[in-house]
């Protein structure tokens, strides 16, 4: 029994090479163009005969074209590559992910893929403080951003707009003793909160704001270029959401989809996320210039059931805070 | 026939997409029902955005009549010197972008502003860029709709004849009672007209409240339907209808004012010459201020525009260290979708020029042949989907092709659908030159081919089309760019694979990457310049009234 399962393991990796290797594969994602176009290209370096096509916008938004498509009878995506797991516990629920039990997952913990195998987290990205370095008070707690130094500097995406944003709220309600009252505080001390973690960028990079809730590999990344900004771990610990990528049930390349999920997976996949400014996911990868430890960086736990089952109520609590 | 084809274009390109949107207002199961649309008005934030989409344009087309109105005065009305170069500049606003334009004048004042930086005149940062929000929003609202107000009034202008001022003047009154009690009075329904104009565009106008609104949730009613529509999907259509006809009615209350103001216009005045007045030694300081001024709204803007798209991050000062071209390297060789929105605008574009000025010929040929009340009312019923808010297009073409159409399945999510929105917007410009070539045709010539026996379609190929074809190009180029620019209709109509260059634009700058965002403007500019001097070279072969500026 055991030597028939072993053949047929090694028969089913023998084949794998022989998936299509030809044709397209149709992304949708959250990542920034930049780094959507380099996963892209690399992928395509490593199988010339397949061509990506990407489509990139917000994690709700891309969410809303996603379902406008099934609406109209025509998915075109074949890989969704978005910012939160959450998300897709609920397309999962709906039966619109296909199942990839056989990607290799060598080196990820069990918690950062589904145990069906319907969705892989791709790497960790965290959401901190970002600071204008002409700023005179440098944050390092969450309850710092409710101090009069930061009287109307405060800019924060909008949980109505990114993904990570959402579970970003869902998480500091749920670990901060303040609850919600911290975000009533932000609220009452000028905090802006709309658009995504790039208009919170522009704001604070441009100098517009001083302080900004911010995903960690944008700050880090354009301070690394020069812009004049911080990214700061708070000490209460930080959000993390895992990019998740699936292979949508509706995919018309469902071969391609499953190399390239298994690229992202990878080694080199994982390299190139890490090369972009990004905290791998898998173990044993080195972490891009401008991190601490991955052992120091806290990340604070939050229940993905719990976060999925109260969305609209998370979404409707934060707009009526925040008079949206 | 004629009259077949006038119908078969003005029932598709204009009835059906506007019907459409008011049946799924309006109707729920094929019976009147008003309450969707009332549930939609009592909430806050539809209110709020009722009530500054309403501010803002208002104020904003103010704002235009202050800037255009005394541009018009004296490049239609005085021998200023430089008329020529300041009326081109001044039309430039209309063709450019709002949002490049938003984003220019972002880049212009913020804190980060490389320019002001240099001059040692950047506000401190913490300071919030002064143009986010309503007053921004206004202020760019005058700018840009500013040649609007140009247009029109210089039509009023030149339609007051010479001897009413040289009677005038013959009578002992000066120049500025002239102006007050002579040439104003006479102007009034223009001054109307050109503010109402103003109004309806800043009511339709997307990329400024969205750049400039969205990033403080000051929102109007199109970043509202837009907010609506992008993080909720198809599900909310039938409110979002409901508000996008709300904006259907603002604008055409502002179109009803500009019509009932030049209603008799026509034939008020007699034609003379148009009156000239000399401005004697004010002649230069005149040009000088214009030039001032024009190039405060436009060069120091494009310059901002520059200067960031070359600097590495956003934030960067500029200098001989940090200045890098990757950033035009990134969006015009390495990213694939920027790439494509540049081939997909071009495209779409191009088509649509080229089938509107195609459709142009016959449909202004059926127009001439109709009955005048007829063809009056074809007319501005053709004209609705250009005056009304893109955005509202846009919504009417999802629920025209969201579902599957026999034959043809559905259209969303394919680049037809943008397709088919661009030549209902488009079709009254197209339309317009081919109209007055037209109207300039002597009718002897398909008379006498007539008399040798030629028959109509003949006639049409061999004689009208080829008089018509500069006239034709020119709408087609008119098309083109405006197409080519355009955001508010395809923010909400495109999909993968089929993004174009406004939607592009919009989406690096909100993913942060505003140098790679100010390249792909600076871009756009480059190309809209290049057409302008293209349409400027052809203006010898073309009737007068068709280039705004000439």
């Amino acid at each position: 029994m055991r030597i028939l399962l072993a053949a047929g393991l090694m028969l089913a990796s023998a084949l794998t090479p022989a998936f299509a290797q030809e044709g397209k594969l149709v992304l949708y994602t959250s990542q920034p163009n930049t780094d959507a176009q380099q996963t892209a290209d690399a992928f395509m370096a490593k199988y010339p005969g397949i061509t990506v096509e990407w489509v990139r916008d917000g994690t709700p938004k891309i969410m809303a074209k996603f379902r406008a498509e099934l609406e109209a009878g025509a998915p075109l995506a074949d890989v969704l590559l978005i910012a939160d797991v959450v998300t897709m516990e609920g397309l999962k629920a709906e039966g619109l992910l296909l199942n990839y039990p056989e990607a290799d997952t060598t080196g990820f913990d069990a918690s950062l893929f589904d145990e069906d195998g319907a969705y892989f987290s791709t790497k960790l990205i965290t959401t901190g403080i970002v600071y204008n370095t002409a700023a005179t008070m440098v944050p390092a707690s969450w309850l710092d951003l409710t101090k009069p130094e930061a009287k109307g500097q405060i800019a924060m995406p909008s949980p109505l707009t990114s993904g990570a944003a959402l579970i970003h709220t869902v998480t500091l309600t749920d670990n901060l003793a303040e609850g919600w009252d911290f975000y009533s505080a932000l609220a009452a001390n000028g905090a802006q909160a709309s658009g995504g973690n790039g208009d919170v960028l522009t704001a604070v990079a441009g100098g517009e704001k001083l302080y900004g809730m911010i995903v960690d590999y944008l700050p880090i990344r354009e301070a690394a270029k020069g812009a004049p900004v911080a990214f700061v771990f708070p000490t209460e610990g930080v959000s993390a959401v895992t990019e998740p990528a699936a292979i949508l049930a509706s995919a018309h390349n469902p071969d391609n989809a499953k190399l390239f999920i298994d690229f992202l997976l990878s080694e080199e996949g994982q390299q190139l996320a890490s090369s972009q400014g990004y905290v791998p996911a898998r173990d044993g990868i080195a972490l891009p210039a401008g991190y601490p430890d991955r052992a120091e960086i806290k990340v604070l736990p939050y229940n993905a059931a719990a976060a999925l089952a109260n969305e609209t109520a998370n979404k409707e609590q934060f707009g009526e805070i925040f008079g949206q | 026939m004629p009259a077949a084809l006038v119908l078969l274009a003005v029932g598709f390109l204009a009835i059906l997409p506007i019907g459409r949107l008011m049946a799924t207002a309006l109707f729920v199961d094929g019976t009147f029902d008003a309450s969707l649309l009332l549930n939609r008005l009592v909430r806050g934030a539809t209110q709020r955005a009722i009530f500054n989409t309403l501010d803002t344009s208002l104020f904003g087309a103010l704002l235009a009549l202050m800037l255009g109105g005394p541009f018009a005065l004296l490049i239609a009305a005085t021998d200023m010197p430089l008329r020529k170069l300041q009326g081109f500049l001044l039309i430039l606003p209309l063709m450019i972008a709002p949002q490049v334009m938003a984003l220019a004048f972002m880049h212009l004042l913020g804190p980060s502003s490389a320019l002001l930086g240099a001059l040692g005149l950047a506000p401190p940062p913490g300071t919030a860029n002064p143009l986010l929000g309503r007053g921004g929003i206004i202020l760019l609202f005058g700018i840009q709709h500013a040649p609007i107000v140009f247009i029109t009034l210089r039509a009023g202008l030149v339609s007051i004849p010479r001897d009413y001022v040289e009677a005038a003047r013959a009578a002992g009154m000066g120049p500025a009672r002239v102006l007050r009690g002579i040439v104003l009075p006479l102007l009034g329904p223009y001054v109307i007209a050109a503010a109402a104009l103003a109004f309806v565009s800043g009511v339709g106008n997307f990329g400024i409240p969205a750049l400039l609104g969205m990033p403080e949730n000051y929102l109007t009613l199109a970043t509202l339907i837009y907010q609506q529509l992008s993080s909720n999907g198809p599900t909310v259509l039938p409110q979002v209808a409901g508000l996008s006809l709300l904006i259907c009615a603002i604008a055409i209350l502002g179109i009803g004012a500009q019509g009932l103001a030049l209603r008799r216009r026509q034939f008020a005045l007699t034609r003379g010459m148009p009156m000239q007045f000399a401005l004697g030694r004010w002649r230069w300081p005149a040009a000088m201020a214009g030039m001032l001024a024009l190039s405060v709204a436009l060069l120091l803007p494009a310059a901002a525009l520059i200067t960031t798209s070359l600097v590495p991050a956003y934030g960067v000062a500029l200098s001989t260290a940090t200045v890098t071209l990757d950033n035009y390297a990134e969006v015009l060789l390495r990213q694939a979708s920027t790439m494509r929105a540049f081939v997909n605008s071009s495209y779409l574009s191009l088509l649509a020029a080229a089938i509107l000025a195609l459709l142009a010929v016959p449909l202004a040929l059926g127009m001439a042949r109709l009955p005048r009340t007829f063809a009056r009312l074809a007319h501005g019923v053709l004209e609705l989907p250009y005056a009304l808010p893109g955005i509202v297009l846009a919504i009417a073409c999802i629920l025209l092709f969201l579902r599957p159409l026999p034959l043809l399945g559905s259209l969303y999510a394919t680049p037809w659908i943008i397709l088919i929105a661009y030549l209902m917007r488009f079709a009254a410009l197209a339309l317009k030159p081919v109209e007055a070539a037209l109207g300039q045709l002597p009718p002897d010539l398909t008379e006498a081919a007539a008399a040798s026996g030629a028959g109509a379609i003949r006639r049409l190929l061999t004689i009208t089309a080829p008089l018509v074809a500069p006239a034709a190009a020119a709408g087609a180029l008119l098309v083109f760019m405006s197409a080519f620019n355009e955001l508010t209709v395809s923010a909400l109509l495109w999909s993968s694979r089929n993004e174009t260059i406004g939607v592009i634009l919009f989406s690096l700058e909100e993913s942060g990457l505003s140098p790679q965002a100010a390249a792909v403007a600076v871009i756009t500019l480059v190309v809209i310049m290049v057409l302008l001097a293209l349409l400027d070279r052809l203006s010898g072969r073309l009737p007068t009234g068709v280039l705004p500026w000439r």
